[in-house]
C-alpha cells in the first residue's frame, strides 16, 4: 500500500525525476568516457606523447571523482527535497519509520542503478562517436581508442553503485532522525545566519590571501613541480570559500539597507539570497572551481589547437618544398597565399647536388636568426649574400634537406651560371613555398604533403618544410589538446548540472513563496524577473571568481606553452564560446525553475 | 451602482470542473452588496462555498458567471496585469495561514505592497511605523516570521494587508489558526481599523464568537445567500446569541 502511494507520488513529479535522471544519466556517461581513456592501457601504450599526459589523465580522474561525489550528493538533495513532504505524511498517517526507511532506500538506490546503468549506454555510444567526432573535429588520430572497455565499466559501475548505495544510507538516516513536523514544513524553517563583522573581515582577508598564495603556487609550477597543482587547489578551494562567506552575506546586508531594497521585489530577492547563501557558499565555491577548471581546459586545448601552427611555423624556412611538380601539385600551390616562393634547379651527380650561383643570386634561399632569448618570435628571417651563403648559409639544415635522401647523403654545391650549364647529371626542379598564414592553408598544405611523400618518400628521410614540422608537434601535443578539450566539457556539463540541482532543490520550497506573491498581487512579469535576476546571481558569482582563476591559473602552462606560444593568445573566443554554453545552461535552469515555481494565473 | 457601494455582486455563479469532467457548482447565483465602510461577515457550513466567493472577489479565481464590482472595477473584465495590479491595490488579505514569507523580516514584509507599488522609501518607512503603531507591532518589526508566535504573525500579516489603503480588507478564517485571546485581539483591531479608517472589512468564518464582531451577517448555503443578520444597535453578545440562534435555524 505505503509502496503504491510512494509510486503515486513519484508519477506526480515525473518530469523533475526526468531531470533528475537525465543529469544523473550524463554524469555517468561522462565518467565512463574518461575512464576509458584515462585506464586503456592499449590506448595509452600506442600513443606515446599522451602517456607523458598521464598524470594529466590521472589527476583529471580524481578530480572527476571529487565531482562525481558532489555531484550526486546534490541530485540525492534535489530528491530529497522533493520527496521529504510526502514521506513526513506517510509518516504522520502511521507508517513506520522502518518502512518509510525502506521506500527510501530503495526509492534512491532503483533511480541510482537506472541511472548508472542507462548512463553506461549511453557513454560507450558517447564513446564511439563523440569521442571520434572531436578527433575528426581537431584533425587528430589515436589508436587504439575502443569504445567497449571492460575495466572502465566496472570501474564507472562500481563507484555509481557505490555512491549510491550511501545516499540511500545517507537519506535513510535523515529521514528517519528527523521529526515528522520537520519533514512536513522543512521548506519553511528560515536559516538566518548571524553576521559577526570582526569574524568576516578575518575571513575575507585570510580568503584572498589564501588565494593569491594558490595563484602565486600555480604560476609558480616551474620551481614547485606537480606540487604546485595540489597546493593550488586546497588554497583556492579555501580562498573562495572564505571569501564567499566573508563578502557575499556582507554585501547582501548592505544592498537590504539602501532604497533599491524597497523597490518592487528587490527586498525579496535579497531575502531570498541571504536566506539562501549560506547554503550556498560551498556550492557556489564548488562552481566556481569546476568553472574555471572547465574553462582552463577548453583554452589549453584550444590553445593548442591555434598555436601549434604558429609554432611550427617558426621553426624553418619554408613551408614545403616541391620536387618536379606535377600539374595536380601546381593546382594546389595556386591555392595557397603564398609570402614567399623560390625555385631552384638542382643536378644531382653522385654524392653531389649541384645548384646555379644565378638563380640563388636573383632569389637568395632565406635563413632563419638564431636567437638566445629563448622566443621564437625574435628567430627572424633573413637573406645572406652568395659569397656569405657559401660559407655559412649552405649548411643550414632545410636547405640541406632540398636534396632529399638522408642527412648528409648528397653535398650541395654552388656553380656558376657557365660551369652548371656544362654539369651532367640529373635534373630536379625544387620548389619552396612559404606561405602567410599556416593554419588558413592546412587543407591544402595536407593534399600536397600528401602527394610528395607517397612519390619521394624513402626510409630515413628527413622530414622537409615547416608543414611537416606541424604534423610532427599534432602527433606530440594532439593528445594534450583532445584531453583540455574532453575535461573542458565533462566539466562543463557538470558544473552546470551541479549547480542546476541545488537551485531545483529550492524549487518547492519557493513554489509556495511566489504563491504568496500572487496572492499579495505581484504581477508575473516581475516574478519572472525577480527569478531571472536571483538564478542570475547565483550563475554569476561563480562565473566570475572562475574566469579570475583561469586568467591566474593559465600561468602553469606558461612552460609548456613557449613562445611565441602563450596560454594566454586568443583566450577570448574561447571565452565567448564557453560562456555561450554557461549560459545556455543558465536559459534551460531558468525555464525549468519557472515552469516548477510561478504559479498559474487562472485567466492563462 | 451607488458610490459608497464597495462590493457588488451579482448572479455569481462558479462551476469546478472542466465541461468534459465531471462537474460541481459551488456557487448557485450569488446577489449582494456591501457598502463602502461596512464590516460585513459571510458564514455558511464546510464546504458551503465560503472560500470560492471570496476567491472570486479577490480575483484569485475566475466566476462561471455573473458579475463582480469592486471599488467601481469589474473583476471579470480583468487579465494578466491588471489582475495582479488590482489584488495589490484594492485589496488587502488576511490569510489563515498568515501568508507572510519567511526570509524577509516582519517590516519588509509589511512593506511588500508599497515596494510594488513604487512607492519611495520614506513614504514607505513612515506607513510602515504607522501602521505598525496601530498594530503594537512596532518591537516586532525586526524579527522573522519564525521568530513570531501565531498572534504576532497574523498582526503583521494584517499590517501588511492594510499598509496600502486598500478599498476593502478580506479575510478568510483569519483567526483559525489562534488561540482565543489572539483571536479577540486580532478582532479588536479588524473592528478598530473599520472604524477609524472607515474600511470595509468583508470576513469568512465559521466561528459565530468572530461573527459577532460584524455589523452584518450573509448566512450562505447551497451555493447561494440563505438569510442575513443586521447587528443593529445590539451589543455584541446579545448579537452572538442572535448568530447562534440563526445558526441553529439555520442548520435545520
Ligand atoms: N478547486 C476545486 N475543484 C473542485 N471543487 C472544488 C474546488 N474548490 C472547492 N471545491 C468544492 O466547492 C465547494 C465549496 O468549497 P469552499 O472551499 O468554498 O468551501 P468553504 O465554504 O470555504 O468550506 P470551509 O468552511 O470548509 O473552508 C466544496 O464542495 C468543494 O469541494
Ligand atoms: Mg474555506
Amino acid at each position: 500500500m505505503l509502496g503504491k502511494l510512494a509510486l503515486a507520488g513519484i508519477k506526480n513529479r515525473r518530469r523533475d525525476y526526468l531531470v533528475l535522471l537525465a543529469g544523473l544519466t550524463m554524469s555517468a556517461a561522462i565518467f565512463y568516457m574518461f575512464a576509458n581513456l584515462a585506464t586503456n592501457q592499449a590506448f595509452l601504450k600506442a600513443n606515446a606523447a599522451i602517456s607523458s599526459a598521464n598524470v594529466i589523465f590521472g589527476f583529471g580522474a580524481v578530480l572527476l571523482i571529487l565531482i562525481t561525489v558532489v555531484y550526486i550528493m546534490y541530485a540525492n538533495s534535489f530528491l530529497l527535497s522533493m520527496r521529504q513532504h510526502d514521506y513526513g505524511l506517510f509518516m504522520m498517517l502511521g507508517a513506520t519509520r522502518k518502512r518509510v526507511g525502506e521506500l527510501v532506500f530503495l526509492e534512491t538506490l532503483i533511480l541510482g542503478t537506472l541511472a548508472t546503468a542507462i548512463g553506461l549506454v549511453l557513454g560507450l555510444l558517447m564513446s564511439k562517436f563523440l569521442v571520434g567526432f572531436l578527433l575528426n573535429m581537431l584533425g587528430l588520430h589515436l589508436s587504439h581508442l575502443t569504445a567497449v572497455y571492460v575495466p572502465a565499466i566496472v570501474a564507472t559501475g562500481v563507484l555509481y553503485v557505490g555512491l549510491f548505495i550511501l545516499a540511500s544510507l545517507f537519506n535513510l538516516i535523515k529521514l528517519t532522525r528527523t521529526t515528522v513536523l520537520k519533514l512536513l514544513h522543512s521548506d519553511e524553517l528560515a536559516n538566518q545566519p548571524k553576521v559577526k563583522p570582526l569574524r568576516q573581515m578575518v575571513q575575507g582577508v585570510l580568503g584572498i590571501g589564501l588565494l593569491a598564495a594558490g595563484y602565486w603556487a600555480l604560476a609558480d609550477i616551474k620551481a614547485l613541480q606537480l606540487l604546485a597543482i595540489p597546493i593550488g587547489l586546497v588554497t583556492i578551494t579555501l580562498g573562495t570559500y572564505l571569501l564567499f562567506r566573508a563578502t557575499i552575506l556582507m554585501v547582501i546586508r548592505a544592498l537590504r539597507h539602501t532604497g533599491w531594497a524597497k523597490k518592487h521585489l528587490n527586498g525579496f530577492l535579497l531575502g531570498q539570497l541571504n536566506f539562501r547563501v549560506h547554503n550556498y557558499t560551498r556550492m557556489l565555491t564548488i562552481v566556481s572551481l569546476l568553472f574555471a577548471m572547465a574553462l582552463g581546459a577548453i583554452t589549453v586545448g584550444s590553445g593548442y589547437h591555434r598555436q601549434l601552427p604558429m609554432m611550427a611555423e617558426k621553426i624553418g624556412t619554408y613551408t614545403v618544398a616541391v620536387h618536379d611538380k606535377t600539374a595536380r601539385e601546381q593546382k594546389l600551390i595556386d591555392q595557397l597565399h603564398i609570402a614567399h616562393q623560390a625555385t631552384y634547379t638542382q643536378k644531382r651527380q653522385g654524392k653531389t647536388v649541384y645548384y646555379n650561383a644565378s638563380e640563388l643570386t636573383a632569389t637568395p634561399v632565406e635563413l632563419r636568426a638564431h636567437s638566445n632569448s629563448g622566443n621564437m618570435n625574435d628567430q627572424k628571417l633573413y637573406t645572406e649574400s652568395l659569397t656569405k651563403f657559401k660559407k655559412s648559409g649552405i649548411s643550414d639544415l632545410d636547405f640541406l634537406s632540398l636534396a632529399l635522401g638522408k642527412v648528409g647523403a648528397y653535398a650541395p654545391k654552388i656553380l656558376t651560371a657557365k660551369q652548371f650549364a656544362k654539369q651532367s647529371g640529373t635534373v630536379v626542379m625544387v620548389t619552396t613555398v612559404r606561405v602567410k598564414n599556416l593554419q588558413q592553408d592546412l587543407p591544402a598544405l595536407k593534399k600536397l604533403n600528401k602527394l610528395e611523400t607517397a612519390r619521394f618518400s624513402q626510409p630515413g628521410t628527413m622530414t622537409v618544410g615547416n608543414y611537416q614540422n606541424y604534423e610532427m608537434m599534432l602527433a606530440f601535443f594532439g593528445g594534450l589538446e583532445f584531453i583540455g578539450y574532453f575535461l573542458g566539457i565533462a566539466f562543463l556539463a557538470m558544473l552546470a548540472s551541479c549547480l542546476m540541482f541545488k537551485i531545483l532543490s529550492g524549487a518547492p520550497g519557493d513554489q509556495r513563496r511566489y504563491r504568496m506573491l500572487y496572492k499579495v498581487g505581484v504581477r508575473q512579469s516581475l516574478m519572472r524577473h525577480g527569478i531571472a535576476k536571483e538564478i542570475g546571481i547565483l550563475f554569476l558569482i561563480p562565473g566570475i571568481m572562475g574566469v579570475i582563476d583561469v586568467l591566474f591559473g593559465l600561468q602553469m602552462f606558461k612552460p609548456l606553452m613557449a613562445a611565441p606560444m602563450s596560454p594566454y593568445l586568443g583566450i577570448g573566443s574561447t571565452f565567448l564560446i564557453f560562456i555561450g554554453l554557461y549560459a545556455i545552461y543558465y536559459l534551460i535552469t531558468l525555464a525549468l525553475y519557472w515552469r516548477i515555481v510561478l504559479p498559474q494565473a487562472p485567466n492563462d | 451602482m451607488t458610490t459608497n457601494t464597495v462590493v457588488s455582486v451579482s448572479g455569481l455563479e462558479k462551476t469546478y470542473g472542466k465541461a468534459n469532467e465531471r462537474q460541481y457548482t459551488a456557487l448557485k447565483g450569488l446577489n449582494f452588496t456591501v457598502d463602502s465602510g461596512e464590516f460585513v461577515g459571510i458564514m455558511g457550513a464546510s464546504g458551503s462555498g465560503k472560500t470560492t466567493l471570496l476567491n472570486m472577489l479577490s480575483t484569485l479565481d475566475t466566476p462561471t458567471k455573473g458579475d463582480v464590482v469592486v471599488n467601481g472595477h469589474d473583476v471579470t473584465k480583468m487579465r494578466g496585469n491588471q489582475l495582479a495590479d488590482f489584488r495589490a491595490q484594492e485589496v488587502g488579505f488576511i490569510f489563515q495561514d498568515f501568508n507572510l514569507l519567511e526570509s524577509l523580516t516582519a517590516e519588509e514584509n509589511i512593506g511588500l505592497p508599497l515596494a510594488l507599488k513604487g512607492t519611495p522609501s520614506k513614504v514607505m518607512d513612515q506607513a510602515i511605523h504607522e501602521v505598525a503603531e496601530t498594530l503594537s507591532i512596532a518591537d516586532l518589526l525586526q524579527k522573522y516570521p519564525a521568530e513570531l508566535s501565531g498572534g504576532q504573525k497574523q498582526r503583521v500579516a494584517a499590517a501588511r494587508a492594510i499598509v496600502h489603503h486598500p478599498a476593502i480588507l478580506m479575510g478568510d478564517e483569519p483567526t483559525g489558526a489562534l488561540d482565543s485571546t489572539s483571536a479577540r485581539e486580532l478582532l479588536d483591531l479588524l473592528t478598530t481599523i473599520n472604524e477609524q479608517q472607515k474600511m470595509s472589512v468583508l470576513l469568512v468564518t465559521h466561528d459565530p464568537f468572530s461573527a459577532s464582531f460584524c455589523q452584518r451577517i450573509l448566512f450562505i448555503k447551497d451555493g447561494q445567500i440563505g438569510s442575513e443578520l443586521r447587528r443593529g444597535d445590539q451589543d455584541r453578545s446579545t448579537f452572538y446569541q442572535g448568530i447562534l440562534n440563526e445558526l441553529g435555524t439555520f442548520n435545520e
